[in-house]
């Protein structure tokens, strides 16, 4: 008797040690889910990316496929600097279509220098190297330091400013 | 679970016809949940009169709903692994929350960290890139305070040809970061990524009518926390 005894209250011992870590990992769990600077981590990191990969496509255009390459133009923005591309789209078109350029780009880096994670709007920086290739020249490298702003739309992060980092802006002459 | 309960109703029952009789010493089914519950175990105490108490008790109380040990125990066991099992998965879920690489870098989710390395990088990418012909040494000693491991060499190495067109043309080359962001913080290193502009003000006679040229430079810079300080361990020129 004293042994089934305390087999039960070893039983119970266990199942309330049990009942204790489950607890703390529980708890632990829903701490590591609803970590605010996770959060934060998690929108930065995807801001970047979604920065690194709208610059990218921003400056590859093969003038074979104007169309959809203008159309992943179009997609990757938003904003004043989607309104832009919209409007100026036919000029350009017909621009790349005469010169028979392929532009290619590689981003070498980027970072992220002010994010919003409320109102949704971000910063970046983005260098990268962009690849011209045009009829009877050799292909010219050029890097391009760029600056971008980020909105979110639906829950994605679109480029909604894109331009070069000027080079001695505030010349004091 | 109601199967169990029906079970162990039927067992009582049976139970309880069968060993009425008999001794309830003698009784396997004398640890009740009652006991179990209650969280002590009373026989331990071994002393014959908390048994007769216990026995008392188990009479006067015997109406109410009594598992037998036989099944609590089990029962016990099967929710301790559940338990077990479910704090070993959420500490798995958990733990997997915490791998996501994007914890591991703290840029600008360290706000402090994060403003405190950039000014340091800015300012220490302004000393490394400047060089003023009237102070030859501060350049030197900007070397010896700011870089470790290889960025001393890379530092040599890209220096080399501002030294000597500064040095022949008694000029003055100022470098400025004009935009610069974290790329990551790991730590006690960091990564970022320097936009600078670099001035050349010439004293000698070419220079164009007074004015500086300027040339615009990009690179990521790592950067190690050591002593209380920032020291640049790397410049990145992106193969240029």
């Amino acid at each position: 008797m004293k042994r089934l005894v305390s087999t039960v209250s070893l039983a119970l011992t266990l199942a309330l040690v049990a009942g204790g870590f489950a607890a703390w990992a529980g708890w632990d769990w829903y701490d590591a889910a609803h970590d605010d600077s996770a959060a934060y981590a998690t929108q930065r990191d995807e801001a970047l990316a979604a920065a690194e990969q709208a610059v990218q496509n921003l400056n590859t255009l093969d003038h074979r496929s104007v169309d959809r390459g203008l159309d992943l133009w179009e997609s990757s923005t938003t904003g004043e600097l989607h309104d832009q591309l919209v409007s100026g789209r036919a000029e350009f078109t017909e621009q790349v279509k005469e010169a028979r350029t392929v532009t290619t780009a590689r981003v070498l880096s980027g970072a992220v220098t002010e994010l919003d994670d409320r109102a949704g709007r971000a910063r970046v920086l983005v260098a990268l190297r962009v690849t011209v290739e045009a009829p009877g020249d050799a292909r010219t490298d050029k890097d391009s330091r760029m600056l971008g702003e980020l909105t979110r739309t639906g829950g994605r992060w679109k480029l909604s400013a894109l331009g070069q980092a000027p080079v001695g802006g505030t010349s004091a002459g | 679970m109601p199967t169990t309960r029906h079970h162990i109703n039927r067992e009582r029952r049976r139970q309880e016809r069968d060993s009425r009789p008999r001794a309830s010493g003698a009784d396997p089914a004398a640890p009740t949940a009652h006991d179990a519950a209650d969280g002590t175990d009373r026989r331990a105490a071994g002393s014959s009169a908390g048994d007769e108490h216990e026995r008392r008790h188990e009479r006067a109380g015997g109406s109410g709903r009594r598992p037998r040990a036989g099944v609590l125990a089990p029962a016990l066991c099967l929710l301790t692994l559940a338990l077990g099992g479910f704090a070993g998965w959420a500490h798995a879920r958990a733990e997997g929350l915490r791998d996501d690489p994007a914890l591991h870098n703290t840029a600008l989710t360290d706000l402090a960290r994060t403003s405190e390395i950039k000014g340091r990088t800015d300012e220490a990418v302004a000393a490394l890139f400047s060089y003023d012909h009237t102070d030859p040494g501060a350049l030197e000693r900007a070397a010896e305070d700011l870089l470790t491991g290889k960025a001393v060499d890379q530092h040599r190495t890209l220096l080399a040809d501002v030294r000597e067109r500064a040095g022949e043309r008694k000029a003055v080359i100022t470098t400025t970061v004009t935009e610069s962001a974290v790329e990551r913080i790991d730590g006690d290193r960091a990564r970022v990524l320097v936009y600078a502009d670099q001035s050349s003000a010439g004293t000698a006679g070419e220079r164009e009518a007074g004015e500086g040229t300027y040339a615009g430079a990009m690179f990521a810079v790592d950067v190690v926390h050591r002593d209380g300080q920032w020291l640049v361990s790397g410049i990145d020129t992106f193969g240029r």
